[in-house]
């Protein structure tokens, strides 16, 4: 490191790369750490969470029970250790509150007035942050599985709703209605989201093993379906034809630049897709546990080279580099099914909601002290928790 | 050190003790203390431990867990690192992955490994995150109370629970049902207990009711054995007789005293047995306390002769009154009645009502309810418990009745029988309520006028004066007594005989022969079978001419009848029916008593005892002590079969020979295979002795039935018959819609 910023300074050096190899070595040391907790809310488990994306400093999370939580994760304390407190809830004493379990939650993205979710009890609330009512309600045929706000739309404020039914619904917050439908998916749509690169543009994932992109200037029908065999195998069989996965697509997340997109199914398979040409990139990820029947929120870092995916698998999030499939880590330490995650890039860190009612803050660990010529005084200090010592009994044959 | 580090776990995770053997922990802890490889590599072989399918290994690994996880750090780490795993293994979070068999260690390994987590929560919970947060899970999602021993889940509890209610429900069905019962019960059970309470009264008077005149006479406490007659009618009739003890004391010789009461007291026992004293008999009239002092007046006359007549020796006699309290109470004539009822309300409290009394106690008490009616039911067990005893202290001597039973089955009393028979009818005419047990006494005096309104004055309980009166029948009863022909002359019943009248004339003219053939009788019916009343015994030296013919009738039919009709047709085999019997003879069994003492390879004989032939070792023969054949044919017989046998073995599969080369060479060429079942079983060691097999647990009856019933061929087999019945109904009923479809 200190070698990049001495690079930096004398201007040999992208100032970027200084960042990105620093973000790189603390997203690749990411621990459960003691020193950060979340305050536990939640009576059920987690389905969904959400980092705002102005300061990455509030987190609201969706719970199994319909409540929705907000943390503040920001640590003014000036303590190493920290708990991200809950300053709000929607409770279940909440008149508005969600009868059923929510499933998707998402900030506006300009702006922290705002945010929206979604629920099984088969409605979309648009809720002002801070008097805490909904500002408007969509009610939908079939259960919400998923929905989400372009993050650079400046054109339209469209949110795209992915319900029980097969047709894509998009509902325009100027007008308060559902202004579009787009058709084509036969199944429920699982996952739907919007692209970060095109304003117009939007992925869908579907039960029936689809993904869709969609221009949603043009409703007629989709842009492209993604396929996993990139049109060879189509040929010999139609009833394969166009399908991403063999089994359902439960998740998508765009790369931050927007380029590519990456899929779960329940095929156990994650997919990486060039978004622009909606070609297969065939990288093997090997198998990745997807038992879940909803939408799985997963996550991939911002400004890492290279970049990391975290993806539940099962009991635990599995990280992979996303270009090359490689598995670098298993981060255990939840203790039921993971069902969402999402990264904060401005401190590389990462929060994990579970069915087992905890939210895990998942932190770079601070750097190993370099050991000098003080290490004589230092050594003691290091151990400073008596929890770590080793308590051997001293005499031999004792052990 | 790795090898012994390996060896280490294993003996210590196999060795099946609730307790992890101290010298071995310690030479573990020893290795582990060494360096931090080892602690991995005791982490990583403790790990696979915890995995195996069996829980008193995965107990002894846990403890051994617990040891080390309190002692390294290195230890903590790794074991937390992984404590999703841990938790699974130990406690059982996984539903779809519960603890393994056997389950009473599965559920201790359960509670100490709960109890594990919450202790290295308190201790290390803040250092490791990981750690508290598996508390934190065990104690929100499972939702485990530490406090609670049993550490179940809420899911378990609410079973529990569940099945407490439901419990619970079925109690209180059962107590409305039982308070219903009680109802219904209570009443007859009071009933039950008066009539005991009653009958006890009157078989023996309250001892606070003893200044009554009429005392039982039959009523008698018995005293020691020397003293116990004379004894007998003073204790019975309580508190005046030492008085009148001691007034008679001072003008008479003991002796006197003593002596009569003691025939007093046979007479007014009313002892059937013949009375040797005439001058007893003498004094029939008179009352017992006329008896008494006459005695004396008599004594002082000549108490010489007195004392010569009673063989006594001395007159100076102290008197021991042991009145003891166990009571007996005889049964005779007068309390049949009583007793009767008193044994059919006993019979009735222990058989029907103290075992319901006492399951209604026990459901009260268990469903914890009703205190009103669980207090009704204790009064009603306490009640009838004093009955009992009661019955019990009463000790009422059934002899009696059980000669009287003998005597109906005997051959020799059928006039008596006859007797009975006789007099009923005869009295009822006089007497409607004559109560059973005194009817044999006016059964023979019915043409005594007088005697009657006396009778009927004592029926309730017998007067003092009946004991003088059964006196008097039984001198008539008494068939050499003078009396008793007197009576029979002078009665003559015209319709019925008398019973003495009968036996008189019969005992008159075939007294001699009568002996003889009675004896002979006898002798034969005792040896013919009894056999059921068949209808060969209905028909019994009938000739029926009707039996065996079937009758047919003619068709009424106007124009359809058949050709001809034989009405009647003889059929041999009913005839015979109605006269014969099958009496299926099948042997008596004998048990046996041989063995078959055949030698086994062990060198002990075979137990086998089989009729004919062991199925091991043949035919049984005769053997000596050894086991070798006494007849000289067995042995050549036996000698030629062992030949044949190590013939039929090539010589150099000789076992001893093979087990020395599998022995060089260390391969196995199946010696002990060729060498019988018992070697077999014994090469065949189990891995870890210490275990429980859970192999033999789950080798049960039902599990081995499965293994046959759900065989694969066994249910192809199956499969293929049904399908053949079926194809064989389809082809039977093919041209029938309804079989046709299928």
């Amino acid at each position: 490191m200190l070698g990049l910023m001495a690079a930096r300074q004398a201007g040999l050096d992208d100032p970027a790369r200084l960042r990105r190899a620093e973000c790189t070595r603390r997203v690749l040391s990411l621990e459960l750490n003691k020193d950060r907790d979340v305050e536990r809310i939640h009576g059920s488990g987690i389905n969904t969470l959400d980092i705002e994306p102005v300061e990455g400093r509030y987190m609201l999370s969706g719970g199994s029970d319909g409540v929705i939580v907000l943390y503040d994760l920001e640590n003014l304390s000036r303590k190493p250790s920290y708990t991200c407190k809950a300053l709000f809830s929607v409770g279940r004493s909440h008149p508005d509150v969600h009868k059923f379990s929510v499933e998707t939650v998402q900030w506006y993205p300009h702006d922290t007035g705002m945010f929206t979710s979604s629920s099984f009890d088969k409605t979309l609330k648009i809720w002002d942050t801070n008097v805490l009512q909904p500002a408007d309600i969509f009610h939908f045929e079939g259960t919400v599985y998923s929905h989400h706000m372009s993050p650079i739309a400046t054109k339209h404020c469209l949110i795209a709703v992915g319900t029980k039914s097969p047709k894509v619904q998009l509902c325009d917050l100027k007008s308060g209605s559902s202004s579009h439908i787009l058709q084509g998916h036969r199944q429920e749509v699982l996952a739907v989201s919007w692209s970060p690169r095109h304003e117009y543009v939007l992925a869908t994932g579907s039960a029936d093993g689809k993904v869709k992109l969609w221009d949603v200037r043009r409703a007629s029908g989709c842009l492209s379906t993604l396929d996993q065999y990139n049109g060879e195998k189509s040929k010999a069989s139609s009833e394969a034809a166009n399908t991403a996965h063999n089994g359902r697509v439960n998740g998508l997340c765009y790369t931050n630049d927007g380029l590519h997109l990456l899929t779960v199914g329940t095929d156990d398979r994650m997919r990486l897709w060039n978004s622009s040409t909606g070609e297969n990139t065939l990288v093997n990820y090997g198998k990745v546990c997807n038992e879940s029947r909803k939408g799985l929120k997963f996550a991939i870092s911002c400004g890492c080279n290279p970049e990391f995916a975290f993806v539940p698998y099962g009991s635990t999030i599995a990280v992979y580099t996303v270009f090359t499939g490689e598995l670098i880590t298993m981060l255990r330490g939840h203790y039921s099914t993971v069902n969402c995650c999402v990264f904060q890039p401005h401190f590389q860190e990462l929060y994990s909601g579970s069915k087992d009612c905890n939210i895990l803050a998942w932190i770079p660990a601070p750097r190993d002290p370099i050991p000098d010529d003080t290490s004589e005084k230092s050594l003691p200090q290091q151990h400073v928790n008596p929890a770590y010592e080793d308590t051997w009994s001293s005499s031999d044959d004792e052990g | 050190m790795d090898q012994r580090l390996a060896e280490l776990v294993e003996e210590l995770t196999t060795s099946g003790e609730p307790q992890l053997e101290p010298g071995r922990m310690k030479e573990l802890k020893r290795i582990c203390k060494s360096s931090e490889e080892h602690i991995s590599h005791a982490y990583h072989l403790l790990l696979t431990r915890l995995r195996e399918e069996h829980a008193e290994m995965r107990f002894s690994a846990f403890q051994v867990v617990q040891e080390l996880f309190a002692r390294s750090h290195q230890f903590r780490t790794l074991l937390i690192s992984n404590f999703q795993e841990f938790l699974e293994l130990t406690v059982g979070t996984d539903h779809e992955q519960p603890l393994p068999p056997p389950k009473e260690v599965a559920q201790k390994l359960r509670k100490a490994a709960i109890k594990a987590v919450q202790d290295w929560h308190e201790k290390y919970g803040e250092a490791y995150k990981q750690l508290s947060l598996g508390y934190h899970f065990l104690k929100q999602n499972k939702k485990v109370d530490f406090q609670d021993v049993h550490a179940r889940t809420v899911a378990e509890r609410r079973r529990e629970e569940e099945k407490q209610k439901r419990l619970e429900n079925i109690y209180k069905e059962k107590v409305k049902r039982t308070e219903k019962e009680m109802e219904e019960m209570s009443q007859e059970i009071a009933d039950t207990l008066t009539e005991m309470e009653n009958c006890f009264q009157l078989l023996m008077p309250d001892p606070l009711n003893f200044g009554m005149n009429e005392i039982d006479p039959e009523l008698s406490k018995q005293t020691s054995a020397n003293e116990a007659r004379p004894a007998s009618p003073f204790s019975s009739q309580g508190e005046f007789t030492p008085s009148s003890l001691g007034c008679m004391d001072d003008e008479q010789p003991c002796c006197s005293k003593d002596i009569l009461p003691v025939s007093q007291c046979v007479t007014a026992d009313g002892n059937e047995e013949a009375d040797e004293k005439p001058e007893q008999e003498e004094l029939d009239g008179g009352k017992r306390s006329d008896v008494r002092f006459s005695g004396p007046a008599l004594d002082d006359d000549d108490y010489q002769t007195f004392v010569r007549n009673h063989g006594l020796i001395s007159h100076k006699y102290t008197l021991d009154l042991e009145i003891s309290t166990d009571i007996k109470v005889q049964e005779n004539e007068d309390n049949t009645a009583i007793i009767n009822s008193v044994m059919d309300a006993h019979k009735l409290l222990r058989n029907k009502f103290w075992p319901s009394v006492q399951s209604w106690i026990q459901l009260l008490t268990r469903a914890g309810v009703n205190d009103d009616q669980l207090r009704c039911a204790i009064e009603l067990k306490n009640k009838m418990e004093t009955a009992m005893k009661k019955y019990k202290e009463m000790d009422i001597s059934f002899k009696a009745r059980k000669r009287k039973v003998m005597k109906a089955s005997d051959d020799d009393d059928e006039d008596e029988d006859e007797d009975e028979f006789v007099e009923v009818p005869e009295k009822e005419g006089y007497e409607p309520h004559i109560p059973d047990h005194l009817r044999k006494e006016y059964g023979l005096e019915p043409q005594a006028p007088p005697k009657a309104p006396v009778a009927k004055a004592s029926t309730g309980a017998a007067p003092l004066s009946s004991g003088t009166r059964l006196r008097g029948n039984e001198d008539e009863l008494d068939p050499t007594c003078a009396a008793a022909t007197l009576k029979l002359l002078r009665d003559k019943l015209p319709k019925l005989p008398s019973p003495h009248a009968s036996e008189s004339a019969t005992s008159e003219t075939a007294n001699l022969e009568d002996p003889d053939s009675k004896r002979r009788k006898l002798e034969e019916r005792a040896k013919a079978p009894l056999m059921p009343f068949g209808l060969d015994l209905h028909y019994w030296g009938e000739d029926q001419p009707s039996a065996g013919k079937i009758l047919k009738f003619t068709s009424e039919h106007r124009f359809w009848a058949p050709s001809e009709v034989e009405e009647e047709v003889e059929n041999k085999e009913i005839t015979e029916m109605l006269k014969t019997r099958y009496i299926t003879f099948a042997g008596k069994f004998e048990p046996v008593k041989h063995k078959c003492r055949a030698p086994m390879p062990d060198g002990t004989l075979c137990e086998r005892q089989d009729r004919i032939k062991c199925p091991f070792h043949g035919k049984i023969i005769p053997r000596d002590d050894s086991g070798i054949p006494i007849n000289a044919e067995d042995r050549a017989r036996e000698e030629k079969m062992k030949f044949e046998k190590q013939a039929a073995q090539p010589e150099w599969r000789d076992p001893e020979f093979m087990r020395e080369i599998e022995a060089a060479t260390g391969l196995d060429l199946g010696s002990s295979k060729s060498n019988g079942k018992g070697q077999k079983k014994k090469g065949k060691k189990q891995k870890y002795p210490h275990l429980t097999d859970l192999k033999q647990q789950a080798n049960t009856s039902r599990s081995r039935l499965e293994k046959k019933v759900f065989n694969k061929g066994a249910m192809k087999r199956v499969m293929k018959a049904m399908n053949r019945v079926d194809q064989r109904k389809h082809e039977k009923f093919a041209n029938q819609f309804n079989y046709a479809l299928n």
